[in-house]
């Protein structure tokens, strides 16, 4: 098996356990190119986030996005102010670790306006603190979310906020619990602008007590449902990456090697089984997009 | 539409929308080098036909001038050393309401950027830019100006010598990463009002990029280029900033005459040759160059 197979995937730092140098290590051993970081895995180091950031390049790899839940949209007057000041600090770390990828959780804060244009407003934002450090803003409906708690919702205010570096972060656990029939899900994936879907999120799903538990591609029970997701996302021409975000207690009580090898058993089997890539050839080079267009 | 919007004679039959103008931008106050090596800097100023003309008072900072044309040279190291490659860091743009400009737009994602003022000294707002460049906003440009508070008129020198064969701020050049014309276009956008200019419309003899123009009056207008890198099969990071600056004559191959005279030297090659339409300088000190271009004010 060849790790070049892997390099549209990326490893999200939550799925593993116990310091940022074990994920990293953990990680890269594993084959992956790339790794999804969030703030705490930065702010809890013990030398500090200079320490962090310093560990995150020396490890090679590549960091595809910094998860950033930070409540930011909707709001109004000092919370908004309060919340802008952090997310100013979230694109900071994400720059200082030369991401170019912000994910952005929907706000779990019911809005504090009745302005029907705050949420999209604060997208414009962010987006627009954004530009001048190159980094993409990835926002990401979910069940957790206030007012946002879909992909389509949220395409729907990265369609009004309307600026270029604004897109969507699709997590395919909301796909595979809503358990939508094959041709309703590629209508509404027909709706995406695949050039604006800067990422996303793979995870298989376990149901325990009722309750759905976010597990690796493949240790789950929704292989063929994936695999649907997947191909339809390629066959509508998304390129980006596919970040590996599953994350539990039992993870959280295995060393981080093997939940890192576990990945990798995932990575290879969308990569080589369901999107069939080729292995490129070594010393391969990045055509920019509009050579290749 | 709002209330800023121009709208031209004749609205009563048909509405001509001119652009919206919502800082009351009036044009570029001054540009900003920033350098180790301010005397260098300054010799290739004064080859371009710029004068010293005040010193700041309590920075290593000059003030060069010609006609209605300011550049500032810092040589003034906030924290980090300065490059000896001179660098655009700052451009100055007049509005109408300097506080207002900026928390506008502040409101709208514009990093502000904190001053470090000295006593008497005025406090004047910027946003972060493309690189490390920043926006200042001036509005003390009429009853007096900025250079009247911070300044020291240096003793003996015409404080407005007149501009070298009608010399007049045309724009300014800024390199930007791939695929990032849109970012950039939505960023002068947003937050000053610019425009993109259909790909038809040019000036000079260096065509590429996307042009953005300010909403200024006519008589103080000035345009951003947008330059990505050249179209190449690698996928690299590139560096952004303002590269160069852009400055206008009714007549350029006069104008190159008068500046050959002084000793400036022009680029002359299969791809970039001095015509009616613009000519384009060597390039001083590995980083300083300035673009002619044929623009004709009222």
């Amino acid at each position: 098996m060849n790790s070049a197979n892997m390099n549209d995937f990326s490893m999200d730092s939550r799925s593993l356990a116990g310091a940022l140098s074990a994920k990293l290590k953990a990680v890269r051993e594993a084959g992956f190119s790339q790794i999804t970081l969030c703030a705490e895995d930065l702010v809890g180091h013990p030398d500090g986030v200079d320490a962090a950031v310093a560990s995150v390049q020396a490890s090679g790899l590549a960091v595809t996005g910094f998860q950033a839940t930070c409540d930011f949209e909707g709001q109004s007057g000092p919370l908004h102010a309060f919340k802008l000041d952090l997310a100013q600090a979230m694109l900071c770390l994400c720059q200082a670790l030369r991401c170019p990828l912000l994910v952005l959780p929907a706000s779990r804060l019911p809005s504090d306006t009745d302005d029907a244009h705050a949420v999209v407003r604060g997208l414009r934002q962010l987006a627009m603190l954004a530009i001048p450090l190159n980094i993409k803003i990835a926002y990401q409906g979910w069940a957790g979310g206030a007012r946002v708690q879909t992909y389509l919702q949220a395409w729907d205010r990265v369609c009004d906020a309307d600026m270029p570096n604004l897109g969507l972060s699709l997590d395919g656990q909301e796909v595979l619990a809503a358990n939508t029939p094959q041709d309703d899900l590629l209508a509404d994936l027909e709706m995406l602008d695949p050039d604006r879907i800067f990422l996303v999120q793979l995870t298989d799903l376990l149901t325990h007590a009722g309750q759905p538990l976010r597990v690796l591609p493949g240790d789950g029970a929704h292989h063929e449902a994936l695999a649907v997701l997947v191909t339809s996302l390629h066959g509508l021409g998304y390129r980006g990456s596919y970040n590996l975000a599953a994350f539990n207690a039992d993870y959280a009580a295995m060393p981080a090697q093997h939940v890192a090898q576990r990945a990798r058993g995932s990575a290879l089997w969308l990569g080589q089984d369901v999107l069939q890539r080729s292995v490129p050839l070594p010393n391969q080079i990045r055509l920019r997009r509009s050579l290749t267009v | 539409m709002t209330a800023a919007t121009l709208i031209t004679p004749g609205s009563d039959r048909e509405q001509i929308v001119e652009g919206d103008n919502p800082l009351g931008l009036e044009g570029i106050e001054f540009i900003e080098y920033a350098t180790a090596k301010p005397q260098a800097l300054g010799q290739v100023l004064e080859t371009m036909g710029f004068k010293p003309v005040a010193r700041h008072r309590s920075r290593e900072v000059l003030l060069y001038r010609q006609g209605g044309l300011n550049i500032i040279v810092n040589a003034h190291a906030k924290g980090s050393p300065l490059s000896d490659k001179p660098l655009i860091s700052a451009m100055a743009l007049r509005v109408r309401d300097a506080a207002t400009a900026y928390r506008r737009a502040l409101d709208r994602g514009a990093w502000g950027v904190p001053t470090h003022v000295e006593v008497m000294e005025l406090n004047i707002p910027a946003i972060h830019g493309v690189g490390t460049s920043r926006i200042y906003f001036v509005d003390r440009h009429q009853q007096f100006s900025i250079y009247d508070v911070d300044f020291t008129p240096i003793p003996g020198v015409d404080q407005h010598p007149p501009a070298t064969a009608g010399l007049h701020f045309f724009g300014i050049v800024q390199y930007i990463g791939n695929d990032r014309s849109e970012d950039w276009t939505e960023f002068y956008r947003e937050l000053l009002g610019f425009q993109p200019l259909p790909p038809e419309q040019r000036f000079g003899i260096l065509p590429k990029g996307c042009i953005l123009r300010s909403p200024c009056p006519s008589a103080s207008r000035f345009y951003i280029q947008l330059i990505e890198p050249e179209a190449g099969v690698l996928d690299v990071e590139d560096d952004e900033g303002l590269h160069r600056m852009g400055l206008g004559s009714a007549d350029v191959l006069a104008t190159v005459a008068e500046l050959s005279r002084r000793g400036v030297e022009f680029v002359s090659s299969i791809s970039v040759q001095t015509s009616e339409r613009g000519a384009l300088s060597k390039t001083w000190l590995g980083s300083v160059s300035f673009e002619i271009v044929h623009d004709v004010r009222g």
